[in-house]
């Protein structure tokens, strides 16, 4: 038996129901977030005094969460601006910046959270150039649109979310590049929970309030800089466009955020929400609390509980919203331009991963090639690299390995070893 | 508290709870440096996952999307720096 806390990473929605239904069972908790603020991406907060563009029903959602981690006092210790490293075999835990410090957590609990898929295109490396998601974080946090023309582009419903939100801030984009064609066919809509059809409904019509042109079928194939304006080339049904923006937000889609995240035999390691299985917000709220309630179970030696059924719905839900936006978008990837960036990180491009031949190994990839072997460690080119150098059947690019990102020595240095002393 | 800092030794606000990205793309500053291969470091993903972003604070290389503002912290662009 040990008295070390549980090490719950991310303070969002599934990390803080994890932590509080953990703290309920009798445990001690510390919670640390990579963000200044606790929140996560869906509930990311406002600068201090700064107006919250939440919804209503969100901000009541994230009201009822905080609730129930003050409920239990000081057994939740809420830490941010500090980073998870990693997990060694042993099972003790670098964490660094604020709360900087090697622990031996009694279990880990990750809840990172996902990250956005970005297709690769020529110029996407250019300044001004982001993820939606990058936008959307400074429009929640600031409650401004970002300052010039905004164009979105790539595939999922996060683009008229954003668009959305950018109208009712007296911004509209100049335009939402959707490769899928998710208004073809509305009857597959209708299988939707209602929540995500009301949704939907409320950010089209802002959208069409006010005129912005939502092409479906569409892909961004190009950017340049010109004129001090990023000049964006569009293929749509109806041929050519070009918009010139001052800002892109690019978005193909969500990933789980697992990468460099590797497991630890010595001790119980849990991924929850989306770090687990990206399905949104209502999923990430329910598998924290289901999934900290079980893993007190497990602590206590007692039986599972039964599994929330919110999950099987929030996945069935996902799975039409993919069906509904499906489109051939990654099938150009063969297409693209020879010096296309596929790797952001050490600017390899399409070419470097051709002259790998036509069946590059693992081995050859990464070390030849260089491709996952960047700071990012394959985030953002891992996926594209697979399906590119083998499209029938594409192969993981090996294992991205701790530290989940780079850490400096002083960092390091700078990290109180608390482990000592510390029973196991 | 909102305050200042200085980018590559010009002077620009911060409000206060906010990253160095954040403040750096509120003044219009978007490129960040180039990476040793030649690229621009630029604001891309916002959440710490592409190290896109890299500035120099002083003592390293750090995440300019993480990287909390303080009153009168000095910012550089890493340049072809690979430190």
């Amino acid at each position: 038996m040990t008295d070390a806390r549980i090490l719950v990473v991310g303070a969002g929605l599934a990390g803080l129901a994890a932590a509080a239904a953990l703290a309920r069972a009798g445990h001690r908790v510390l919670v640390v977030d990579q963000a200044l603020r606790p929140g996560g991406a869906v509930h990311r907060q406002p600068l201090p005094g700064g107006r919250s563009l939440a919804s209503s029903a969100q901000a009541r959602r994230w009201r009822a969460l905080m609730a129930e981690v003050d409920a239990q006092g000081a057994r939740i210790e809420i830490v941010c601006n500090t980073r998870f490293g990693g997990v060694d075999h042993t099972g003790t835990v670098l964490l660094t910046g604020e709360g900087a410090a090697l622990i031996n957590p009694r279990a880990l609990v990750l809840a990172v959270g996902a990250r956005e898929a970005v297709q690769p295109r020529p110029g996407w490396t250019l300044p001004g150039v982001t993820t939606a998601g990058a936008l959307q974080t400074q429009i929640k946090t600031t409650a401004e649109a970002p300052a010039g023309r905004v164009l979105l582009a790539g595939s999922g419903p996060l683009l008229l979310a954003l668009g959305a939100e950018l109208v009712r801030l007296g911004r509209p984009p100049l335009a939402i590049v959707e490769a899928g064609r998710p208004f073809s066919r509305p009857l597959r809509s209708l299988g939707l929970p209602l929540s995500y059809m009301a949704e939907a409904a409320r950010h089209l019509s802002r959208l069409l309030a006010a005129r912005v042109p939502l092409l479906t079928g569409a892909h961004l194939t190009r950017i340049s800089e010109a004129d001090g304006a990023l000049m964006a080339e569009v293929e749509t049904r109806s041929g050519a466009r070009r918009f010139a923006a001052d800002r892109i937000g690019l978005h193909d889609g969500i990933r789980t955020n697992d990468t460099g995240l590797t497991d630890c035999a010595a001790l119980p390691v849990l991924r929850l929400g989306d770090c687990r299985e990206a399905l949104g917000a209502n999923a990430a709220l329910a598998d924290g609390r289901a999934g900290g309630e079980a893993l007190a179970a497990r602590l206590a030696g007692q039986p599972a509980p039964t599994a929330s059924t919110t999950l099987a719905r929030e996945a069935s839900a996902q799975a039409r919203l993919a069906q509904i936006y499906a489109h051939d978008g990654a099938t150009r990837l063969a297409g693209l331009p020879d010096d296309t960036v596929i790797c952001r990180c050490e600017m390899r491009t399409l070419a470097d991963l051709r002259t790998l031949g036509p069946a590059p190994t693992t081995r050859q990839l990464r070390l030849d090639g260089r491709f996952g072997m960047g700071a990012c460690q394959g985030r953002f080119c891992a996926e594209w690299v697979a399906r590119i150098a083998s499209p029938i059947a594409p192969h993981a690019l090996g294992m991205p390995r701790w530290p989940a990102r780079p850490i400096s020595v002083a960092d390091l240095l700078a990290a109180p070893d608390l482990t000592l002393g510390e029973t196991k | 508290m909102n305050g200042t800092l200085l980018w590559n030794g010009t002077a620009l606000p911060f409000r206060a709870g906010e990253t160095v990205a954040s403040a750096l793309t509120r003044a219009g500053v978007r490129h960040f440096g180039t990476t040793p291969q030649g690229q621009a470091r630029a604001l891309f993903c916002g959440i710490g996952q592409c190290q896109n972003c890299l500035v120099h604070d002083g003592t390293g290389l750090t995440e300019a999307c993480l990287l909390p503002c303080r009153d009168g912290m000095a910012l550089t662009d890493a340049g072809a720096r690979h430190d």
